[in-house]
């Protein structure tokens, strides 16, 4: 898990280099870096050591700074929820100076505190409430202007849902998981949970998760085990004279 | 009557200036006069630099002929590159004279002491770096005791450029005639050069937060900002880091150290030879340590500027030599230790920092591991107070304070990670140091609610890393700056959720997490008590049905939603402890088939800093099955194995000691007492023996259940 998240498989060599190597601190590299992001927003990709190389490039050039390439990372960044890279992102929002040379008003002021609520309450795994919120009124803007351009991110909120389910239940009410995905008609909530490969009863009521290491529980008594090493000095004594 | 008052002490100000400075008096008679100025202009131009040598002669003339002959013989340690005698001279003697003279003041001006390095037959070069040299201890002096004024700051910047610039980028000797830069002939004691990259960063440090406050700045400092925006630019910063590091070479140099470990002890090279092979300048030790301590450097810098991962990710070829073979069991890379220098200082900061990255990445565990390693090397540490190069109780202080430091964020990480995790058990020691030292926040932290997220302010704020605004405000536009100095407040937003100031920042988005667990010890400490229960049933006992009780009839409806609410709280609250026992770590649970060197303990390092694995970090296991839970605990049986063998060993040490020491020789008296030594010796040895015998016996583990364990528990299922 962790290794694909430090270098994903789908991270090609030159962004490789610009990640690992001392040119991320390159402004002219921005560009490429960028169009980066707008890949992993077509295709479903996500790498966030490059989207954090991003955000340190705007840290120390102020005058590169990109509101919807901000916003664009952090929405991406939401999918990976439990994960800290939300919050890896928003540590690298450093002061601004208001008079920044933008031809608009700056839309993340705004938008930050609405993210930053729909990554909490995706942490706290509070997932109807999420839905709630993200489907309000107050949100058009973000989903107009922003989730709609983010291929799957709706998905990619549900996969956080799976995940969390997954460990958590070994069987979980129908009603229950389709609140959790937001998937209101049984056919869709049904084609979801079969491409998942997870089961239902037969009265269609309950869905069986197959077993994980999560979700497999053992009452262990752990015993201590003594390794030859720490004895050396007491065999050692009974061997003299 | 205030009047006059003011009148006088204006006065007398300009008396004192008049006294201290002739020269300043000069220069504004002629700004008054200009008519005389124009006349003695060309003379003036002349007597300036003699009026200045004057000056110094004169400043020379005042110091202590201890401080000049301990100048001169300071320069000729470092023209002679005798270490032993530098280490002293730095260590030693630079602080006692400092203690003795300059304790309130500054030391005498590098301008001031230059002609007493003539007599040394030094080159000009020589001579000049010299100087550098100097003048980097003077400014940290003036860091260190005295309040560094904007001259001060812009000047030590210009200092530590040119003390660089001249590492780096000093051409080869002089029959050489290619430009090719090539490594400078120098010695320093590794404190020194510890030093001086810690300084550094802290001087940036000092910089960009005195930078930040716009308001307090005079109009003199406003113009000198405008104009100096290059100075302490975190480019610059890093560029230096950098360059260090690329040009040591300490990466590739740790790289093939390690290749040579793993092919064996057989025909190994040496680290030395190892350094030869890569490059003129790894094979200098002064290269090699400030290589490694840039590392270090670039891993404080990163964190002071809120990148947590960039910094854990630096140290992706150092970190495994620094913290994957201290503490923990694995010795791994013991012997090529001593390749790389360890400096106290350097040990306890680096694991500070790293273990702050850890924290605010979430991986307590391995931020409490990286705390227990270094706070037991502290503790080592202090019982041999008199550690060598650490005489200076400055320098000592400094290590404790940044220890205490740690020891907070150890008490933070032991209450974030669940109660009853294995990794609060981890050393039982160091939390009751810690419980002794911040026990009350302790305390409050574990409770859960507003009055544990104050104590984790409370906390974070006292041991956090002083953040950085990696960007100067701007001074260099006077509309900005005018606008900033004209806002009533600045917008630190105490209100919203994201304020920008960076420790602020940092501080919201720690307790945000930190505030989404606190529910959770609640909950735990219920599923402690069953093997199984229902979801309604765990809802009731969190006491979240909310219903008012008037209205009896009206409300029966209502109340059936609100239970239904309840319970699907707590099952999303279950998620979240879930979800918070699971945690990535560096060290993985008993999984040695890969080859690595797996500690005593079962329990194996993978990779680099950032690498890890899901590990479950509670003992307290459960799954709902639909609407039921079902509880697992691990239980530790308890362990005698260690005290069994910690006492055979002390017992046979006592032991040896009695058969080791000579009988007793006893003058007069020695009818009472002559049976003693006799009765004494096979008495202890009898005992000592029944000991291990004992030992030996119940060192075998039998079969235990502990207290507590498994078998005790009731299934209440209502």
């Amino acid at each position: 898990m962790s290794a694909s998240w430090i270098s994903p498989p789908t991270r090609t060599e030159l962004i490789e280099n610009l990640v690992s190597g001392v040119d991320r601190y390159n402004p002219s590299n921005v560009g490429i870096l960028e169009d980066y992001l707008y890949h992993q927003i077509r295709s479903q990709e996500y790498d966030c050591l490059a989207n954090l190389a991003i955000l340190k490039l705007y840290q120390f050039n102020a005058d590169l700074y990109n509101p919807d390439v901000v916003i664009n990372i952090l929405i991406k960044a939401l999918g990976a929820s439990p994960l800290p890279d939300f919050n890896l992102c928003i540590s690298l929002l450093d002061e601004r100076s208001p008079n920044a040379s933008l031809d608009e008003p700056d839309p993340l002021p705004a938008l930050l505190p609405v993210l930053h609520g729909l990554h909490h309450l995706l942490y706290r795994c509070r997932f109807p409430a999420f839905w709630r919120a993200y489907r309000s009124d107050q949100l058009e803007s973000l989903r107009d202007n922003y989730t709609v351009e983010c291929a799957g991110f709706e998905d990619s909120i549900r996969e956080v849902v799976i995940r969390a389910v997954k460990s958590t239940f070994t069987r979980i009410g129908t009603d229950r998981l389709g609140l959790y995905l937001d998937l209101d008609s049984p056919e869709e909530l049904q084609a979801y949970i079969d491409k998942l490969g997870w089961t239902f009863n037969s009265e269609g009521t309950v869905v069986s998760i197959p077993p994980n290491p999560d979700n497999q529980i053992e009452a262990v008594v752990v015993q201590e085990s003594i390794k030859l090493p720490q004895l050396t000095k007491v065999i050692s004594q009974a061997a003299r004279p | 009557m205030s009047r006059p008052t003011l009148w006088s002490t204006a006065d007398l100000d300009e008396d004192l200036a008049d006294a201290v400075d002739a020269e300043l008096s000069l220069y504004a008679q002629q700004g008054q006069n200009p008519a005389i100025y124009d006349q003695l202009g060309a003379q003036i131009e002349q007597l300036e630099p003699l009026l200045a040598i004057q000056q110094h002669m004169a400043a020379l003339a005042a110091v202590p002929d201890v401080v000049k002959s301990f100048i001169v013989s300071f320069h000729q340690a470092i023209l002679k590159r005798d270490l032993p005698s530098i280490t002293i001279f730095y260590t030693t003697t630079f602080p006692k004279l400092t203690d003795r003279f300059y304790s309130r003041t500054e030391w005498p001006e590098p301008e001031t002491i230059a002609p007493l390095l003539s007599s040394n037959e030094a080159t000009e070069d020589q001579i000049h770096i010299f100087l550098v040299l100097y003048r980097d201890l003077y400014y940290r002096h003036v860091y260190s005791r005295l309040h560094p004024n904007i001259d001060d700051r812009f000047h030590s910047y210009e200092n530590s450029c040119e003390l660089f610039n001249y590492l780096l980028n000093s051409p080869s000797s002089a029959d050489d005639q290619s430009d090719e830069p090539a490594p400078v002939d120098l010695v320093l004691p590794e404190q020194w050069l510890w030093d001086i990259i810690d300084e550094f960063i802290y001087q940036f440090q000092v910089f960009c937060s005195w930078r930040s406050k716009v308001k307090s700045k005079t109009d003199d400092e406003l113009m000198m900002l405008a104009d100096g925006t290059g100075v302490w630019s975190s480019y610059s910063v890093l560029n230096v880091l950098y360059s260090l590091i690329q040009k040591s070479k300490i990466n590739e140099f740790i790289v093939a150290l390690k290749e040579e470990q793993e092919q064996g002890r057989e025909g190994a090279r040496s680290a030395e030879e190892v350094a030869k092979s890569i490059s003129p300048y790894t094979a200098l030790p002064l290269y090699r340590t400030l290589g490694y301590f840039s590392v270090l450097g670039l891993l404080r810098v990163h964190v002071l500027l809120g990148d947590f991962t960039l910094a854990l990710k630096v140290m992706d070829q150092v970190g495994e030599f620094l913290l994957g073979g201290s503490g923990f069991g694995a010795k791994a890379n013991k012997s090529s230790f001593t390749a790389l220098p360890t400096l106290p200082a350097t040990h306890i900061s680096t694991h500070y920092y790293v273990g702050f990255c850890y924290m605010m990445l979430r991986r307590y565990p391995d931020a409490i591991r990286t705390f227990v390693t270094v706070l037991n090397f502290f503790q080592r540490m202090q019982r041999m107070r008199n550690y060598s190069g650490y005489e200076r109780k400055d320098q000592y202080d400094q290590i404790a304070k940044t220890a205490d430091r740690t020891l907070a964020l150890y008490a933070m990480c032991h209450s974030l990670v669940l109660p009853g995790s294995p990794f609060t058990r981890l050393d039982d020691n160091i939390t009751s140091t810690a419980k002794e030292r911040y026990g009350d926040q302790m305390g409050r932290m574990s409770k859960g609610g507003s009055d544990a997220l104050a104590a984790f302010e409370e906390l974070f704020l006292y041991a956090c890393p002083k953040f950085i605004n990696a960007n100067s405000p701007p001074y260099d536009d006077p509309d900005a700056i005018a606008l900033l100095l004209t806002a009533d407040q600045p917008e630190s937003g105490e209100g919203s959720p994201i304020p920008t100031e960076p420790t602020q920042r940092h501080l919201r988005l720690f307790l945000a997490s930190a505030g989404a667990q606190s529910p959770l010890s609640t909950l735990r400490s219920f599923l402690h008590l069953y093997t199984s229960l229902t979801t309604e049933k765990l809802s009731s006992f969190l006491d979240l049905v909310k219903v008012s009780e008037s209205d009896q009839e009206a409300v029966e409806e209502a109340e059936e939603e609100a239970v239904e609410e309840a319970e699907e709280e707590a099952i999303q609250e279950m998620m979240v402890l879930k979800q918070n026992s699971r945690s990535l770590s560096r060290i993985a649970q008993g999984r040695s088939e890969k080859g690595n060197d797996a500690s005593p303990a079962g329990l194996t390092v993978i990779g680099t800093l950032l690498e890890g694995e899901m590990i479950s970090t509670s003992d307290l296991n459960f799954v709902i099955d639909d609407n039921t839970i079902h509880i697992a605990e691990s239980t530790v049986g308890r362990r005698y194995a260690g005290w069994f063998i910690k006492n055979t060993e002390r017992s046979q040490r006592v032991l040896d000691e009695i058969r080791g020491s000579p009988l007793p020789v006893f003058k007069g008296k020695v009818g009472q007492k002559q049976g003693a030594p006799g009765t004494v010796a096979p008495g202890a040895e009898s005992v000592a023996i029944n000991d291990s015998a004992e030992a030996t016996q119940k060192k075998a583990p039998t079969k235990t259940v502990a207290w507590g364990g498994a078998g005790t528990r009731t299934t209440l299922d209502a």
